[in-house]
């Protein structure tokens, strides 16, 4: 995979410009990240508040490289069975039934116990072998021939356990199956692990994988995701919602609105016909910013101090415009 | 590179980054990978590979701009680049000393300086200069300082290191002539500029190197402190390493608690569940047991003395959020309150200064607050609760009402008493801790985050 699209990945700077293509604006830390993780080998692990694009981040990655998006969704209690194979009980019951008839030719003629066993034994172990595996993602990527983007999503939310029973797969890109035996990677997968950090993940963990913080993104760089998602979105709107979303993030809110959020906003916006900011339309649509009513109730009685900030700073932009 | 970079994952790990040699190795594979002429991708590589948390993040971020603004010839030199580059970048001090050694008639009076410092001053090698102290540095111990007082010996050594004793009878030689006025005025001004350069290194060096060593002093220090003696500058530092040790025993046990989930076969389910597959057994069922967590109440004194331990020990408590999740916290002095709610809603530590500002002048009495305690939470100790009392039982010569003490130790799992004071002084004066002894499971003298930290342990390991 590595070798195929090498000049994808030639330098960080190429893939900042067509991930821009892709349309996901990416800083330069995000550009030095992914194209560390594919030159060395590595997983990243991305930690941010949510609505910062980590998910997406992965999304983008695996459409870029052209490789299959495997995703796992971590959450309390994922365990091996779910992550990385299971057995096909159904299956091998209804075969052992079928051949039932089979068993009685295969044995007939045996005397005793001991050689009815031994000639079992020939048949070696049918019913654990490949094709009654079920693979789940972990091996899912593991044995994908072009190598896939393996995004093992809010790895936080799992038991740590499941945290350590991963390492062997970070740092060798192999999983061990007892039946079957240690199943090695066919290509090298880019392996990608978000974190929102409700918990602190291990050290074992963190130390096998490249470490990125997304944090929300600076105004200019705000604009560009906008105008990037939203493009038919006016200019003058475009900078009053980023700085209005970026006054936001300065109060003390229990959820500060992300740059998600700040899409959603600009696209309601866009479909509202709304051509610039004032105290109603900002009233009518603030459930699209925050997700607590205790917050929407401390920003409403704030929108017209908040307004005449960014009135403040927006006349400041408009000459460079003009 | 290597060693530079080496020098640097070594300033970061007394600035205490735990950096593994395996991170190293990453490390030294992303700037391989990044080259060195790009400063922000370095930065970013370096920060991804080797520190692995927001705060780490922080502190790397203010180290790489240490380390690399001093290391920049370094820098340069491996990347194979002219050292002329390298003279640009220095600090502008030595762009003056440059400028003023190739101006041609400094040149020509150059010729009669014959110490090895002079010639290299006169030189105006800027580059080769910072090589020499860096050398001299190492020889006169500059990474090994401990303590900030040690910085004017080691400048000291590195100029005789330097060869500041020839500079210094070459320029009383030079000074008898008239002639050489202006040499030895251009050499003066050099040999101060020299002795400013070497005080930076050095003290750059003691950034880096030893500012932290002192650091790691002192915590291992404040650890067997007695509480109640910790100055209030030491407040924001003992609260950093009360929520790490809190962080140790969390893991610690969150970790054993977690494997017992496993559980037993749940024999019935298991058969119910797997009728469909003429009854043998191929989805197992467990039964779940329900992780038991321990339920706390904490009491604690808050006059006088006890409330700097109490202090600690609400904090230690609440950074056990991930093991402990039921505590109920009780302040008393005269009266007793419940504060579990205030913590819930503000920052821990601005609400235990407030509940502190607002009663630790009180006076205490063990006898009103056990009547409250009965009234608000009697009810609610059931045979899995723990109750923690932290108090010094001096209770001015009131009413011990240990009825009330000698009910709690009935109906809950167990009791534990926290002394902050020795055990000498135990039932002098007024304190009356025999009424409360028989009454506990355990009494201990606690004051210092060493004892904190065991007795919380041991409290996680039985329950």
């Amino acid at each position: 995979m590595i070798i195929k699209h090498s000049d994808k990945i030639a330098s960080p700077n190429i893939i900042k410009d067509s991930f821009q293509k892709l349309g996901y604006i990416c800083s330069d830390d995000i550009a030095t990240s992914i194209y560390l993780a594919c030159q060395l080998q590595k997983p990243i692990l991305i930690e941010g508040p949510p609505g910062v694009g980590k998910t997406e981040l992965a999304k983008k990655t695996a459409q870029y490289l052209s490789a299959e998006l495997i995703r796992m969704q971590c959450y309390e209690g994922l365990d091996e069975a779910k992550a990385l194979y299971e057995w096909k009980y159904g299956k091998q019951l209804l075969y052992t039934q079928l051949l039932k008839d089979q068993l009685g030719d295969v044995l007939s003629g045996a005397k005793g116990l001991d050689e009815s066993v031994s000639r079992l034994h020939q048949f070696g172990d049918i019913f654990y072998s490949e094709e009654f595996l079920e693979p789940r993602p972990l091996l899912q990527a593991l044995r994908n021939e072009d190598g896939a983007v393996l995004l093992i999503d809010e790895i936080d939310k799992a038991d740590q356990e499941f945290e350590a029973f991963l390492l062997e797969l970070l740092s060798d890109y192999q999983v061990s199956i007892p039946e079957i035996g240690t199943v090695k990677a066919i290509t090298k997968p880019i392996v990608i692990l978000t974190s929102n950090n409700t918990r602190e993940l291990g050290d074992a963990l963190k130390r096998r994988c490249l470490h990125l913080y997304i944090p929300f993104p600076d105004p200019k760089l705000e604009q560009e995701i906008i105008a990037v998602q939203v493009p038919d979105i006016n200019n003058d709107l475009r900078n009053q919602l980023v700085s209005f979303v970026n006054e936001l993030r300065a109060l003390s809110l229990k959820k500060v609105p992300a740059v998600s959020e700040t899409i959603d906003w600009a696209r309601a916006l866009l479909l509202l016909n709304v051509h610039s900011l004032d105290h109603d339309w900002i009233k009518n649509t603030l459930n699209l910013l925050l997700k607590f009513q205790d917050d929407i109730e401390v920003v409403e009685s704030e929108i017209y101090p908040l307004l005449k900030k960014i009135q403040q700073k927006t006349p400041k932009q408009k000459p460079g415009q003009a | 590179m290597q060693k530079v970079l080496g020098d640097f994952i070594h300033a970061l790990r007394h600035a205490g980054l735990p950096i593994s040699p395996a991170e190293t190795l990453d490390a030294l594979h992303a700037a391989r990978l990044l080259g060195l002429s790009n400063p922000t991708s370095l930065k970013a590589g370096l920060g991804m590979t080797l520190a692995k948390s927001l705060p780490h993040q922080v502190q790397f971020e203010r180290l790489f701009d240490q380390f690399f603004s001093i290391n920049q010839e370094h820098l340069d030199e491996v990347d194979g680049n002219d050292r002329n580059t390298s003279i640009q970048t220095t600090t502008q001090k030595s762009s003056e000393l440059v400028t003023e050694a190739s101006s041609p008639s400094q040149r020509d009076h150059a010729e009669p300086v014959q110490s090895p410092l002079g010639i290299q001053l006169m030189s105006g090698d800027q580059a080769n200069l910072q090589i020499v102290i860096a050398s001299a540095a190492e020889g006169a111990g500059a990474s090994q300082m401990q303590v900030f007082t040690q910085k004017s010996v080691v400048s000291y050594r590195i100029m005789q290191q330097l060869g500041e004793e020839q500079l210094n009878n070459e320029i009383n030689k030079l000074t008898r002539d008239k002639e050489n006025f202006e040499l030895v005025e251009a050499l003066r001004t050099k040999q101060q500029i020299l002795r400013q350069q070497v005080r930076d290194y050095v003290e750059q060096q003691y950034l880096l190197f030893s500012k932290e060593k002192g650091e790691q002093l002192r915590e291992d220090e404040l650890q067997k402190i007695t509480l109640s003696n910790i100055d209030q500058s030491d407040y924001q530092r003992m609260t950093r390493l009360v929520q790490k040790a809190a962080k140790q025993l969390a893991s610690m046990h969150s970790r054993r608690r977690r494997i017992t989930k496993r559980g037993l076969l749940d024999v019935r389910k298991t058969i119910a569940a797997n009728a469909a597959y003429d009854g043998f057994l191929f989805h197992t069922k467990w039964k779940s047991t329900r992780i038991e967590r321990p339920k706390v109440m904490v009491l604690c004194d808050v006059s006088g003395s006890v409330s700097r331990v109490s202090r600690f020990l609400l904090l230690f408590l609440y950074s056990l959020q991930d093991v402990l999740p039921r505590v109920r916290s009780f302040v008393f002095a005269t009266d007793l309150v419940e504060v579990t709610d205030d913590f819930k809603k503000q920052d821990l530590e601005i609400a235990i200064t407030s509940i502190m500002s607002k009663r630790a002048n009180l006076p205490t009495d063990y006898g009103k607050a056990l009547d409250d305690f009965k009234t608000l939470a009697l009810k609610d100790i059931d045979p899995k609760t723990t109750v923690i009392m932290l108090g010094d039982a001096r209770n001015n010569h009131a009413d011990a009402n240990s009825r009330v003490w000698q009910e709690v130790y009935q109906h809950s799992k167990r009791v534990l008493w926290l002394n902050p004071e020795g055990r000498f002084s135990w039932n002098s004066g007024d304190s009356i801790m025999s009424h409360y002894a028989s009454y506990c499971s355990r009494v201990e003298h606690c004051s210092s985050l060493r004892d904190l930290t065991r007795i919380l342990g041991s409290l996680l390991k039985h329950s």
